[in-house]
């Protein structure tokens, strides 16, 4: 009895542990296979020939009478029609990168009215979708000392890294006439912007002012996707950076500690300070650290590079010059081209 | 007792990170003690690395040579070289034990002659990357002070970046050193965490001007002495291990005497954000009214990511769960939000978003379709329009605290319109406490449960604003805490 009750938990049959592995793998491999068959059915619904082809039999069977209920094609209309809708906002995602959308805040106690969701999309460099960014405005009405009640938008919820500020955006873009300074809005408030069709640099700051700008929703959500954009792009930048160096092991993740410095450069280490990438950080083999700055056009903007006798102003005259590119700053980083100019 | 042989006089510098505290004092092997085994080893690890070396040299025989040998019946004979020592603690990794043992190994063995205090920081900090939830955390918000406001006309207003200050950390320290020496004198740690994107600042505070306090050793393990800054990565936030102190803008009051814990803590706060001031760029904190013991809570919550602004019901928008990538030719109805969720792993911050490795393992447990009558499917999807993915699996943020005052006046709550004159004496003040390891997933699990009703719950009890203080009427939080 004794022997049965402890033998059974400690080691179950070898062979019995290879079915269920078996077994495992199977049922994972039946899953994929499930969702590559969705994948492909909806992609197949939403090809162009298909979707002609059932809207030019659906609209005569529309004009003369009413479809049997039997009728296959009635039946799958719904899908079809789901699969166009979902097709075409995705062409609008894809090539204009921000939509509208309506939200309804489930909550009871929200105040009323549905907000206006922004979607913005943005293209990473391996082809992909990052996940996309939110922004929900709610509508308010102001009693603007003009007369008449307008609509004025608010931020209320976004999905925006905390780096960009909103509140900044907000007030130049998005100015409302009661706006209330807390502190949070009042962070160096810009006036007009570049490129701005606004002939008037406005003052957001001016509580009530006679001259408060209208709301300019489309700026607004221009200037957040650009700087959206720019900051995938940096971390981008970094990234390709980091696989040119081989600091990037296959699989994607970063490599253990200790690597083998780059045989150009001599760089050990490369990479962005924090989450914004907005300095980079970059050491040497011999004990040389630097960092530089990046813009948001892909420029490096500054570089301080030091080593054991105070500043390599070499090195950071060649990661600034030549067009300062980002993405070719290892070129001109690398050992032969720096000894080269050197030597004449 | 013997004077030590330096002068003591009363100096503004900071305590000095090779000040040693006796490894006789039992207060010490306490707070080294909190540590697992594996912790322990690899702490010292660190300690004998090549580079370390210099700044925490073990006992070696050579030191005994000059002290007095009068203690040779030692349970731990001293190596003779470094590398002997680290051999020793090779061995002790190898081999399963107890973690008295390598514990005893550090405090009597090699490092008898004292632990300093970066080593005791060290710990510290290792302690807390384990424990995540071993204090309680304030949120605070940085934000600039522009006095000339007039002035940013000129400036194009191309940056668009938040009011993130630059931080150095060796400069941020100095400055810091520069604002508090004259009141406390302190011992300071920076180190960036093993395992959540913050940068760690521990300050231990004594209140004595003397470089090398003549305390009792007790005072350096004192847990209330010390004070926790976390910095995380880009976001205008900073987390305080100091509870939030209400009258924390207003002026400290300068006749006080900077004699107990709680005055040299504050005195550390005030500090902070002048130290990462400068010149024509002033920031002040300010409460954001949260306060958590988690710290991938406030991460989550008052962090660099995606769900900083929008919780409760909007955290869909937080985890993308709703749509997916515009490639993606299926409508996004059909399409299960843990799908959705672990589709889009292309952001660049994602690897940083999910540091707690939670990513891999959310896998719904609310989620999951049984045989199910209409009544409880009508509510199952209340409770997912309610609450999104907060409170469930997919996205945990625990709370461990909410406190809520309602200000609604009796039966308010059915006729809306006049509560204009809420100057009324009358108004009962009710506060509600909410305590738990996971306070909102405890009322979503309630709404499971059909006692909470999700359709007509108002919204902070589905985490929306992301608070764990708040002040409420008619269902809506109040921005300014009454």
């Amino acid at each position: 009895m004794a022997t049965t009750t402890s033998r059974a938990p400690a080691s179950p049959d070898p062979e019995e542990q290879e079915l269920d592995t078996e077994i495992a793998s199977i049922r994972a491999e039946i899953q994929n296979l499930q969702k590559r068959k969705r994948i492909l059915t909806s992609s197949l619904l939403t090809t162009d020939p298909i979707q002609k082809l059932l809207r030019k039999q659906r609209q005569p069977q529309a004009q003369t009478t009413q479809a049997s209920p039997t009728d296959p094609l009635e039946a799958i209309s719904p899908l079809i029609h789901a699969a166009g809708a979902h097709k075409s906002s995705n062409h609008h995602r894809i090539a204009f990168g921000a939509t509208a959308f309506p939200f309804k805040d489930p909550s009871p106690t929200a105040p009323a009215g549905t907000l206006l969701g922004v979607r913005i999309d943005v293209c990473a460099r391996n082809g992909r979708f990052a996940k996309p960014y939110y922004i929900l405005l709610q509508q308010e009405r102001s009693r603007a000392s003009s007369g008449g009640s307008t609509k004025m938008l608010k931020v209320y919820r976004h999905t925006v890294p905390g780096f960009i500020s909103i509140a900044k955006l907000e007030g130049v873009y998005l100015p409302r006439p009661r706006l209330s300074h807390s502190n949070q809005d009042g962070d160096r408030d810009g006036s007009g912007s570049s490129g701005e069709d606004d002939a008037d640099p406005a003052k957001p700051w001016k509580k009530s002012g006679s001259s408060t700008r209208k709301q300019d929703l489309r700026g607004f959500v221009r200037e957040l996707r650009r700087e959206l954009v720019a900051w995938h792009m940096r971390a981008e930048a970094v990234e390709f950076l980091r696989e040119k160096l081989g600091l990037i092991s296959e699989g994607g993740g970063s490599l253990p500690f200790d690597v083998s410095p780059d045989r150009d450069t001599g760089i050990v280490s490369l990479a962005a300070v924090s989450l914004e990438t907005r300095y980079v950080r970059v050491e040497w083999v011999d004990g040389r650290v630097g960092r530089f700055k990046l813009s948001n056009t892909g420029v490096v903007e500054r570089a301080v590079v030091i080593g054991d006798d105070g500043r390599d102003k070499k090195i950071e005259d060649a990661m600034t010059g030549g067009g300062g590119r980002v993405e070719t700053v290892l070129d001109r980083l690398r050992v032969d081209v720096l000894s080269g100019s050197l030597s004449p | 007792m013997a004077r030590p042989k330096t002068v003591r006089a009363p100096t503004t510098a900071s305590l000095p990170n090779n000040l040693r505290i006796p490894s006789s004092t039992p207060s010490l092997t306490k707070s080294l003690g909190k540590l697992s085994r594996q912790a322990l080893l690899d702490l010292a690890f660190t300690w004998l690395d090549n580079r370390n070396i210099a700044s925490f040299p073990p006992y070696l025989q050579t030191d005994e040579q000059d002290g007095p040998d009068d203690d040779e019946a030692l349970a731990y004979p001293a190596e003779k070289t470094i590398e002997e020592v680290r051999q020793v603690y090779e061995d002790l990794q190898d081999r399963k034990g107890a973690k008295r043992e390598v514990l005893e190994r550090i405090l009597e063995g090699d490092w008898r002659h004292g632990i300093t205090l970066r080593q005791l920081a060290m710990a510290d900090l290792r302690y807390m990357d384990d424990h995540p939830a071993s204090l309680r955390w304030t949120a605070l918000e940085l934000s600039r002070i522009d006095t000339k406001r007039k002035k940013s006309k000129e400036l194009p207003p191309t940056d668009w970046s938040s009011s993130v200050p630059r931080m150095q950390a060796a400069t941020f320290v100095q400055a810091l050193q520069r604002e508090i020496s004259p009141l406390v004198k302190a011992h300071y740690h920076l180190a960036h965490s093993a395992t959540l994107p913050l940068t760690f600042l521990r300050i231990f505070v004594v209140d004595s001007p003397y470089q090398s306090p003549r305390q009792a050793a007790e005072i350096f393990t004192d847990s209330s002495r010390v004070i926790y800054v976390a910095f995380p990565d880009s976001c205008p936030y900073v987390y305080t291990s100091i509870a939030a102190s209400t009258g924390s803008k207003s002026t400290p009051s300068t006749s006080s005497v900077a004699t107990d814990t709680r005055t040299l803590q504050r005195l550390v706060r005030d500090s902070i954000p002048k130290a990462l001031s400068r010149p024509q760029e002033r920031f002040s904190l300010h409460a954001t009214s949260l306060a958590a013991k988690n710290l991938p809570t406030l991460l989550t919550l008052r962090g660099p990511g995606r769900s900083t602004g929008s919780n409760g019901a909007f955290s869909i928008f937080a985890d993308a769960a709703i749509e997916g990538s515009p490639l993606d030719p299926r409508p996004s109805n059909t399409v299960s939000p843990e799908e959705h969720i672990q589709a889009s792993h292309s952001g660049p911050a994602d690897g940083k978003e999910n540091t707690n490795g939670s990513a891999a393992k959310r896998k719904s447990s609310g989620m999951d379709t049984g045989p199910l009558s209409p009544d409880s499917k009508k509510r199952r999807l209340a409770i997912h329009s309610r609450f999104g993915t907060l409170g469930s699996s997919l996205a945990p943020a625990p709370l461990d605290r909410l406190d809520i005052r309602l200000l609604d006046k009796l039966g308010s709550s059915e006729e809306q319109d006049d509560d204009v004159d809420d100057s009324s004496s009358t108004l009962p003040a009710v506060s509600l406490t909410f305590a738990g390891s996971d306070v909102i997933g405890g009322i979503r699990k309630l709404a499971e449960l059909g006692i909470v009703d999700p359709e007509r719950m108002p919204s902070w009890m589905t985490g929306e604003g992301g608070v764990s203080v708040a002040t409420v009427r008619m269902g809506q939080r109040l921005q300014r805490d009454i």
